[in-house]
């Protein structure tokens, strides 16, 4: 909705600026979004007339004028215009000005001959060419001869006016209208309106009731509907005056006819439509569903295939119009009409909105009705439209109005007691100011003692049905700027976070520790994804829950894995040259638990990392070693310790995504705590990356469950212990883990602890062969170990392993 | 005897001073006078050789000019230890300005920094932190917020739909409900959801489809609008800083009444008007309302008994104003060069 502001001062005096009447709307619920002065870029630009037109010595196209601004000395002024003469006063752009086409006047010199401003062509000005006579379209716009000199261009042009660009809510459909905004503004400044009066002259003997006939088949989405007939309509422009408020609101100016209905519908907030009489089959409209299949030819020349149950307005033939959305194209206003049935109706507003959205058409009328519409108001429109064309001389009004409205709306009433207010709002209005906030927004407000009041709603306050609502609108008037901030009373409350919180955030600061940088993508995936991962096609990844209407084909599906979009992010960041990535995310997939969906789908929390590139920043010391399986499995081993995840077991895995020999799975029990691995080959190569990349990914849940809860700190030994270093020559097939498990099984009373230092392979142990080197611990609480006890265990471990793989001791 | 004493301990003095310009050079001045076969062990041995009644005194002379000698020597010998010392320290001098070797440095997403520090505002004033799912039923998501099927306040959120009745939730709002109908009805509640939330938004600069947003809920006896005032100034000023300007304009949500849009002053012009604030000084941070009967209602609260306001705020919006960062889109990028300017 948009308005300028001299249509506003029709209706309303005020002093206050456009910027503070936007100001005041505003801070009392009617948000201006914009004002926009016509004037804006014309600040430098003032009438001047030609003293003197002499050609340039050195052009042959150019001239120099003096012109005339109303200071002391004229300004001489180079242009290149064919149009001027002396004597004529034009628009001069001053030096330091700066046009609305974004050109900026400075000295200058043409051919030799300086020139202090520039003579405005309308163009130059951003005038509405359409609006001007041909002449005036091309050159430099001459103003009339007795035009003041030196004063603002703006105001001679008729540029002065300003529009002020609403965003209103969606619960304040009266303020869809001049006459609502006029009465905000009175309430807000405490000036009176002006209301013009609104009476229809009958100057036509014929009666509406003998001419047309109007009926409702569907009551609850026409509550009313009402009719006027004009006869010996001649069709033309509308005034100039009606077509300047009209473009002030945004509307462009048709005929007579089609402008004074815009005319009413923003002036009083109605939504009106003319049918050409002669075009309506029957002469009779009536308000009824559509069937489905039915056509309805728009003015926009469509044809529309009705779904069924859209409210349309239909003749005796056919559907000549989508009730509230939009006319009909046989029964439209064109030159030839002469008879002219004038339609205000109230429409359901849900039932408008739904048919605006399916056809993708919201027009003026269709946001008014479905922000609801006052039903009281039809009348009133019929009648400021007749009066209008009459005045005009473009008809004559037949007697009387055909109006159905078959359940008149009753009046709300509410009670409400200054403490109830105040109580809601923390404040202290006394009632008899409440009362009087009330009256001037058009509430009749009955006092019932004791400050309590029965209120009755005015018919175009929809809006307001109970206590709260009242307290709203002596709240906005009385100004949230003069009510105190407090803080809450009443009970002190635990500051709470769930396990799942605390831990997720313990993870992304344990990552970051680890020199992992969180990324955060969108939940959206497509199909081609899956293919690029090597997601098998029975796999459950790819029953990702479709979106019925996605925002492109790019991204069609909710997500069920976080590694493609880390995929993606590594791609992205190679693109610009960021070749050491260490990315990981925190985020729920989405696992419909039924396709198609028929509940809510199990969000689970996943936690997923990608690593690549070097091992160390690049620096001067380092030796720009590229990332291996151990960093990222590092990673994880890390994160794990930090959490409290222990005594777990690792193991080579599978999974479709990750190299098969390079897989591992941390296990606890029957749970999986992480797969870790490189990344496919053949993944790699679907997402264009020649280099290597490593991911991990854990069910977050899972972790969690297998995570201590409680720590206590280990006591200190009171005594030494004792370590020994232990080398095992083992085939190259046996995993380091199972050696690993066979020394914990077999060390004996006092192992402490055992880290795997060293691996070799080489000619020194033979082919097909791996040497591990161990660092045992051991460590009693109760004596210093002895030399012997200690052989025993390690010789045991020695044994058994001997035994398990033919392991040999390396000396 | 004396004169000689006197002479050696001189010699010794002289050679401590003079040549002994290294340690071992030092030494061999030692030996030379107090070595086994140095001078004044000769000369003690030659005590004997004296009167009896001399020899105590001519023995403690002995052992003093000793003693001084031992002294001079020590004095020469840290001398020497000091320089040489310094002399090895200047031959091992680094380029101190070369660079320290780094580990990688991770760093959390500003999104999460930003939320970090609204939870704990919010929870230095006893909220808790509530979650809800991202895919929800539409029941939750507007009907329970007084916003039916067809409510043209529906438009302002352009929804993802998955099924009619289930949608990817267009705000964090729906959390509401679900905190009051998991309590006890009338039971206070203060609570935020902080979550990601979807809209048919076209991606740019200030809009995308997916963001995150923070919604509140205070219910309670007796909880008035200009509690929410305070409330909110508070978490205004300690997001922002104590200085910015904080304003209240009614509006309009189906699920408050009455409705406000929260503005704060622009932090880039202090107020005077500039691109970022399109010249009126002020930049809309969030939304609230006291929370509508209907609301309370729907979810078993009885609004005769008890009140609450209710909020939400954009999380995107607050991490923009804070690190000057001008495009949304920067946030999912995840473009390395961007995350790592966070700490």
């Amino acid at each position: 909705m948009q308005v300028s502001i001299q249509w506003l001062k029709d209706y309303i005096d005020f002093d206050e600026t456009p910027e503070q009447l936007a100001d005041l709307l505003t801070m009392a619920g009617i948000p201006v979004e914009n004002v926009v002065r016509a004037d804006e870029g014309l600040e430098k630009v003032v009438t001047g007339k030609l003293m003197e037109v002499e050609p340039h010595p050195d052009s042959d196209h150019l001239q120099i004028c003096k012109v005339d601004v109303g200071e002391k000395e004229p300004l001489t002024i180079v242009t290149g215009a064919p149009n001027v003469k002396q004597g004529q006063v034009v628009p001069v752009a001053l030096v330091g000005a700066h046009l609305p086409n974004g050109q900026k006047i400075s000295k200058g010199k043409l051919r030799g001959v300086p020139s202090m401003g520039m003579l405005c062509s309308a163009d130059e000005l951003k005038m509405e060419l359409a609006n001007l006579p041909e002449e005036q379209k091309t050159g430099i716009y001459i103003l009339p001869d007795d035009t003041p000199i030196g004063q603002p261009a703006a105001k001679a042009l008729g540029l002065d006016d300003c529009v002020l660009e609403f965003e209103l809510t969606a619960n304040r459909g009266d303020c869809f209208s001049v006459f609502g905004i006029v009465r905000e503004i009175a309430v807000l400044t405490g000036k009176q309106p002006h209301w013009p009066e609104i009476s229809a002259k009958e100057d036509d003997e014929t009666t509406a009731e003998e001419m047309v006939k109007i009926a409702i088949d569907a009551p609850d989405l026409c509550s009313r509907f009402s009719a006027r007939v004009l006869k010996n309509v001649k069709i033309g422009p509308s005034p100039e005056w009606m077509q300047k408020r009209l473009e002030g609101a945004g509307i462009r100016s048709i005929n007579n006819v089609v402008d004074v209905t815009n005319f009413v519908m923003v002036e009083l907030g109605q939504p009106m439509h003319a049918y050409d009489y002669d075009e309506v089959v029957g002469h009779s409209l009536t308000a009824r569903r559509a069937e489905e299949g039915e056509n309805v030819h728009t003015l926009d020349d469509s044809s529309r295939l009705a779904k069924g149950g859209e409210l349309v307005i239909a003749d005796a033939e056919k559907p000549a119009g989508l009730a509230g959305v939009m006319g009909g194209l046989e029964t439209e206003i064109t030159e030839k009409t002469t008879t002219v049935v004038l339609e205000a109706a109230s429409f359901n507003g849900p039932s408008i909105r739904r048919t605006s959205r399916a056809i993708g058409l919201h027009s003026e009328a269709s946001g008014r009705f479905e922000r609801g519409v006052d039903v009281t108001g039809t009348v009133r429109a019929l009648d400021r439209a007749a009066q209008l064309l009459s005045e005009m001389g473009a008809c004559t009004v037949t007697k009387g109005v055909v109006d159905v409205y078959p359940v008149k709306q009753e009046k709300t009433t509410v009670s409400f007691t200054a403490a109830e207010v105040n109580g809601r709002l923390g404040t202290e209005i006394p009632g008899a100011k409440m009362k009087g906030i009330l009256e001037s927004l058009g509430f009749v407000v009955e006092d019932t003692g004791a400050e309590a009041y029965r209120l009755t709603v005015p018919s175009w306050r929809g809006d307001v049905s109970c206590m709260e609502d009242i307290s709203e609108e002596v709240a906005r008037i009385y100004g949230f700027d003069n009510i105190l901030s407090t803080t809450p009373q009443g009970a002190v409350m635990e500051a709470r976070q769930s396990a799942r919180q605390v831990f997720s955030d313990k993870i992304r600061r344990i990552l970051a520790s680890l020199g992992m940088d969180e990324a955060r993508s969108f939940a959206f995936t497509h199909p081609s994804l899956f293919d690029k991962l090597n997601v098998p096609e029975d796999s459950e990844l790819r029953r990702a829950i479709p979106i019925m209407n996605p925002l492109t084909d790019e991204y069609p599906l909710v997500r069920t894995t976080l590694l493609t979009n880390l995929m993606e992010n590594t791609v992205r960041n190679f693109s610009r040259k960021n070749e050491d990535v260490r990315l990981f995310e925190i985020a729920p997939v989405f696992l419909p638990k039924a396709l198609p969906v028929t509940e809510q789908p199990d969000e689970v929390l996943k936690l997923a990392g990608i690593l690549t590139g070097r091992r160390e920043p690049v620096g001067w010391g380092q030796d720009g070693a590229m990332i291996d399986f151990y960093d990222a499995k590092g990673v994880v081993e890390q994160l794990f310790a930090a959490l409290s995840v222990s005594r777990y077991t690792v193991e080579s895995g599978e999974h479709f995504a990750l190299h098969p020999g390079k897989t591992a799975v941390f296990k606890k029990g029957r749970d999986v705590l992480a797969v870790v691995g490189e990344v496919h080959p053949a993944v790699q190569e679907a997402f264009g990356v020649t280099k290597k990349l490593y991911v991990f990914e854990v069910d977050v849940a899972t972790l969690l469950a297998n995570a201590a809860k409680n720590f206590t700190s280990q006591q200190l030994p009171k005594y030494p212990g004792v370590s020994r270093d232990l080398a095992l020559i083992v085939s190259e097939e046996t995993a380091a883990a199972d050696v690993e498990r066979v020394i914990k099984k077999n060390a004996g009373p006092y192992f402490k602890d055992v880290a795997l230092f060293d691996l070799y392979t080489g000619k020194q142990i033979g082919e097909g062969k791996k040497s591990l080197a161990f660092a045992l611990h051991f460590q009693s609480g109760e004596k210093t170990l002895t030399d012997e006890e200690v052989d025993t265990a390690v010789g045991k471990i020695v044994e058994t392993a001997k035994k398990e793989f033919g392991a040999e001791l390396r000396m | 005897m004396e004169e000689k004493i006197a002479r050696l301990k001189q010699a010794a003095a002289e050679k401590i001073r003079q040549h002994a310009d290294t340690l071992s050079a030092l030494n061999d001045v030692r030996v030379e006078f107090l070595g086994k076969k140095g001078e004044f062990t000769t000369l003690l041995r030659g005590l004997k050789e004296l009167a009896q009644e001399e020899r105590p005194r001519i023995g403690q002379i002995v052992n003093e000019a000793r003693g001084q000698i031992e002294a001079l020597l020590e004095k020469k010998r840290e001398e020497l230890r000091v320089r040489d010392m310094e002399e090895k320290l200047a031959n091992e001098r680094l380029d101190v300005t070369l660079p320290g070797h780094h580990q990688w440095q991770g760093h959390l997403h500003p999104l999460t920094l930003t939320l970090d520090r609204i939870k704990a505002i919010f929870m230095d004033m006893g909220f808790t932190v509530e979650e809800g799912p991202e895919i929800e039923r539409d029941y939750f998501n507007f009907e329970a917020l007084n916003l039916p099927k067809d409510h043209p306040a529906r438009d302002m959120q352009d929804s993802f739909y998955i099924t009619e009745e289930i949608l990817m939730r267009t705000q964090t709002s729906p959390v509401q409900a679900r905190t009051m109908q998991a309590h006890e009805p009338n039971t206070p509640i203060r609570m935020i959801a902080p979550g990601r939330v979807y809209r048919r938004d076209d991606y740019d600069a200030t809009h995308s489809p997916m963001f995150t947003q923070v919604e509140g809920l205070v219910i309670d006896k007796g909880v008035r609008f200009s509690d929410l005032k305070g409330t909110l100034e508070l978490f205004l000023h300690r997001i922002f800083n104590e200085n910015i300007g904080v304003r209240f304009r009614p509006s309009f949500f189906p699920f408050t009444e009455p409705s406000a849009e929260v503005d704060i002053s622009c932090v880039m012009c202090h107020g005077k008007g500039c691109r970022v604030c399109k010249g009126t000084g002020w930049l809309e941070i969030l939304g609230a309302g006291m929370v509508h009967p209907h609301v309370l209602e729907m979810s078993g609260y009885d609004p005769k008994q008890v009140t609450g306001f209710a909020f939400g705020l954009g999380v995107e919006r607050i991490a923009m104003l804070s690190y000057g960062i001008d495009d949304l889109r920067l946030f999912y990028d995840n473009d390395l060069r961007f995350l790592r300017q966070f700490e």
